[in-house]
């Protein structure tokens, strides 16, 4: 029936790699792939993640017993965000083929991270055939993000503890609090900051700034610049060739007028370049997590079972990042790697800023010249700081940064876009388009929510109101722009309408789930909240074109956490690092080899132009 | 770069022989389909042959491979090959298979399968049941097909039960005649074995759960739950052992350990045959 003896590329139209991928025996595979790696770099290898040290796991615990005591008061802090890897993570897991990733096509052709071919990913590709043109990102919405203040229903004292814990989020640190001796930033909110404190890049970087500032001789790397994302640089592989994956700090203090005599130098990025061993991370949106964080394992698992049939027919399957200590479902990060908002802070302040804190006690750079500070340089406090709220005052910076996320308010959608973002349970009606996926999660969590406490009037608080409006998302744009975009035309909201109904026909939102609702809170208001995140929190196989090669938890190489999609709207950079502004590119970005989403790419590139700006508006709606 | 494309090279010429070898021997030699596993699809532009199920697809002229989908997963999910129009992007196929073994819940009843398909496709704001599940005959197989249609497109999944696994072929097109021919190209469905006296392995799950009279158990699994396929040999002895997915260390571990298990041997009617089943070795807590 076929010619057996063609030449493979002729017969395959793919990679070598990829054939491999697809006919080799199990036993084959292993054997042949271990090989591969180590010389390559560039075949799948989800060897295991080393597993988290008992000591931080007790120390995280003890914590966190003590910041839930702080909580019931209100305990507040946060996080720089994706960036740090925590259950354990990193060994390398090449992506499974052409990780020399220079292959752009052409819709990367306005990707951020086209500046250079040898960033890994970013070959990636449509599926074969064309499409209709597709849409046309109208660029970030204007309006009230209706994020980055406190969660709706918090009672006096959480507020005020709120207040506190979002002050100490945006402080900003020096050598004497800690800054260094390697570091990326210095303050949390510098990079969580667009649209507001909390979430993600903002269009000017603050990286290009911070290099030199107090003295800093700091060289800026190629992939930092003044008009593209707030990055993380990670190295894939070590010089001897044995994986690496961990983070890599950008700047070093030496020069800086607050540290005299450190002359340590920074990794010499332009060779790591050079050797396409250098993947980056963005900072993730903090906004709603922890209403994120009070999903109970119960409903994610639910939810990813409840239209598993239909993932069937999309070549969809997608597991969770199960933390190994206690086997529950971790949910943060980019990889859904971190278990939780704790051990996310405390980790991004060590690896991110160099702030060595309760549960990472160690500085990363050891060299004796560059040692300013007693360690760990943030711990809770024996005499109350000056903070508005006395029981913030108590707290260590990582609790406070935690406490900022645990509290902060989810984003809003445009009015009429889509259903408020959080809900009382008992007042849920779902949006027609998810009716899908929010059936067999609705049945789940709705036993929860009749069991509970909670009075219906006290969670009814959380109904969101809408503080921007559908036509604030602009049709037809020409070309995406940081600059929010103004309203426009008049039939915006029919187009985000019928964008909610293509989301979910062509199975967008087999992944990007739409709502949750949450179990009983500590907290005022917040037990039995319905949410809408679109993110089933699992972790799934992205392909070559989005591949970092970064194993951390369960989640390998290839895989990411689906994106919560809600604040997109307002997103002005797109992906795990950045590549682009450009909402339709990133939607393409999700198709290449091995990617779970082929078939829903290839379904979006079937869809009318029309249809295809629908989608893109909707998006934008959230 | 020099040293990727000679490992490339390598391992497509690995590739090809592990292909072209089971290839020739699927049609000498059905033992070979029963160490066959099912990611060892041969796919082409032209369409697929798969040993383990049994099956050549040839899809329709004009039509080239789409995008490889991803490794198997953790609960047995395999993408066998894509197939997209070399034109104008009017259609896609897909055909997968579900180890129906590893997915919670998971049926080999295709037509609850179906049903369940339907019942959830019906609930997607905009989409239109356009044929109900019907059953259909797909390479000689009881299968059954469900139509459904919304934002323009047009889609058909058809489903067969071949050893505990539902393997779907989902068609999507953008115009209800160009469906049609899809439809007309699963006709082209046959089954690749020669008849023999050997029979594929009788399929039983959870046969590991009371049937094992000598077991070993692997050292560090990990953090994650591993799927494994195993044939059984009439004698009870271990004769094939499929690694669905997992690190090359615990695929090692598990396979030298499982290797050493004995189980009783089943019969059917009196006589000893071999058995297909899984079993998933899961993840310990740390502090275990």
């Amino acid at each position: 029936m076929f010619d057996k003896h063609r030449d493979c590329f002729e017969r395959f139209q793919m990679p070598c790699f990829d054939i491999a991928r697809t006919i080799m025996t199990s036993h084959f595979r292993a054997s042949r792939v271990q090989e591969l790696s180590v010389t390559d770099g560039s075949l799948d290898v989800s060897d295991n993640v080393g597993e988290r040290p008992m000591e931080t796991i007790k120390l995280a615990r003890a914590h966190a017993l003590a910041g839930m005591a702080a909580m019931l008061l209100g305990s507040a802090a946060w996080s720089t965000a994706a960036l740090a890897q925590n259950v354990s993570s990193t060994s390398t897991n090449a992506a499974a083929t052409n990780t020399n990733a220079a292959t752009a096509n052409a819709a990367t052709a306005n990707a951020v991270g086209a500046q250079s071919n040898n960033f890994r990913g970013g070959g990636g590709g449509s599926g074969g055939g064309s499409s209709r043109g597709g849409g046309t990102d109208p660029g970030v919405r204007g309006g009230d993000p209706g994020a980055g203040g406190p969660l709706q229903g918090l009672n006096d004292t959480e507020l005020s503890f709120f207040a506190g814990a979002k002050d100490v989020f945006q402080e900003v640190d020096a050598v004497p609090n800690g800054l260094g001796p390697r570091f990326n930033l210095d303050s949390c909110s510098g990079c969580h900051s667009h649209p507001a404190v909390g979430g993600s890049s903002p269009p000017t970087n603050p990286q290009v700034a911070i290099a030199t500032a107090a003295g800093g001789k700091n060289t800026l790397p190629s992939f930092i610049t003044a008009n593209g994302p707030v990055r993380e640089a990670r190295f894939v592989r070590n010089p001897d060739g044995s994986p690496d994956g961990s983070v890599h700090g950008l700047f070093v203090i030496t020069g800086r007028s607050d540290a005299p005599g450190c002359n340590i130098a920074q990794p010499n990025f332009a060779a790591q370049v050079a050797r396409n061993n250098v993947i980056f991370r963005i900072p993730t949106p903090l906004f709603g997590l922890g209403l994120v964080e009070n999903v109970p394992d119960s409903a994610l698992q639910a939810s990813l079972a409840a239209n598993a049939q239909q993932k069937r027919s999309l070549g969809i399957s997608g597991h969770f990042n199960i933390n190994g200590n206690d086997t529950t479902i971790a949910r943060f990060g980019w990889k859904a790697q971190n278990k939780s908002l704790l051990l996310f802070s405390g980790e991004a302040y060590n690896v991110e800023m160099g702030i060595t804190n309760d549960l990472f006690q160690t500085e990363r750079e050891g060299d004796a010249n560059c040692q300013f500070n007693a360690t760990p340089e943030s711990v809770i406090p024996l005499q109350a700081a000056d903070l508005a709220s006395p029981s913030a005052s108590f707290q260590s910076d990582i609790e406070l940064f935690s406490s900022f996320m645990r509290l902060t308010a989810p984003p809003t959608p445009a009015s009429g876009a889509a259903a408020p973002v959080a809900q009382a349970a008992g007042a849920a009606s779902q949006t027609a388009a998810a009716s899908t996926q929010t059936t067999g999660t609705a049945g789940q969590t709705t036993g929860t929510a009749s069991a509970a406490s909670t009075p219906a009037s006290t969670a009814s608080t959380m109904v969101a109101s809408a503080t921007a409006d559908v036509s604030s998302v602009m049709t037809a744009a020409a070309g995406s722009s940081t600059a929010a975009q103004p309203a426009s035309s008049s039939t915006s909201g029919a187009s985000v309408t019928r964008g909610n109904q293509v989301f979910a026909n062509i199975g967008c939102q087999a992944c990007h789930t739409q709502s949750f609702t949450t179990t009983k809170s500590q907290l005022t208001g917040q037990s039995n909240v319905t949410i809408q995140p679109f993110s089933d929190f699992a972790v799934h196989d992205m392909g070559s074109g989005l591949a970092d090669g970064v194993t951390q938890g369960t989640a390998n190489g290839n895989e990411f956490r689906t994106a919560p999609l809600w604040g997109v709207g307002q997103r002005i950079f797109f992906l795990h690092d950045g590549r682009t502004k450009d909402l339709s590119v990133a939607i393409q970005q999700h198709a290449s080899r091995g990617s779970e989403a082929n078939t829903v790419i290839n379904n979006y590139n079937m869809l009318s132009q029309t249809d295809q700006q629908s989608l893109i508006n909707f998006l934008r709606s959230l | 770069m020099r040293i990727s494309l000679y490992l490339g090279i390598a391992a497509c010429l690995a590739g090809m022989g592990v292909v072209l070898h089971g290839a020739m021997l699927s049609s000498r030699d059905a033992g070979f389909a029963q160490s066959a596993n099912p990611e060892d699809a041969y796919v082409t532009d032209g369409g697929f042959v798969s040993d383990y199920f049994d099956l050549s697809y040839r899809v329709p002229e004009g039509w080239a491979q789409g995008l490889a989908g991803p490794m198997p997963s953790q609960s047995g999910y395999y993408v066998l090959g894509t197939w997209v129009p070399k034109g104008d992007f009017a259609g896609t196929i897909l055909v997968a298979a579900q180890d129906t073994f590893f997915e919670r819940g998971s049926s080999d009843d295709v037509k609850n399968v179906v049903a369940q398909f339907r019942q959830v496709m019906s609930t997607v704001d905009g989409m239109t049941i356009d044929r109900e599940p019907a059953q259909v005959s797909i390479a000689g197989r009881p299968g059954y097909r469900v139509d459904f249609s919304g934002v323009g497109l047009f889609r058909s999944m058809f489903a067969i039960e071949i050893r505990c696994h539902v393997v779907t072929f989902n068609l999507t097109t953008r115009d209800a005649e160009l469906l049609t021919s899809l439809a007309g190209s699963l006709d082209s469905l046959i089954p690749v074995r020669k008849k023999t006296s050997d029979a594929i392995p009788e399929c039983i799950r959870d046969y590991a759960a009371d049937n094992v009279v000598h077991r070993v158990e692997p050292q560090g699994i990990g953090l994650i739950s591993v799927p494994v396929r195993l044939i059984v040999a009439a004698d009870g002895s271990v004769k094939h052992v499929h690694m669905i997915r997992g690190s090359a260390a615990q695929q090692r571990n598990i396979e030298d350990a499982v290797r050493q298990w004995k189980f009783k041997p089943y019969e059917r009617q009196g006589h000893p045959v071999e058995v297909e089943t899984g079993i998933v070795f899961n993840l310990k807590p740390a502090s275990m």
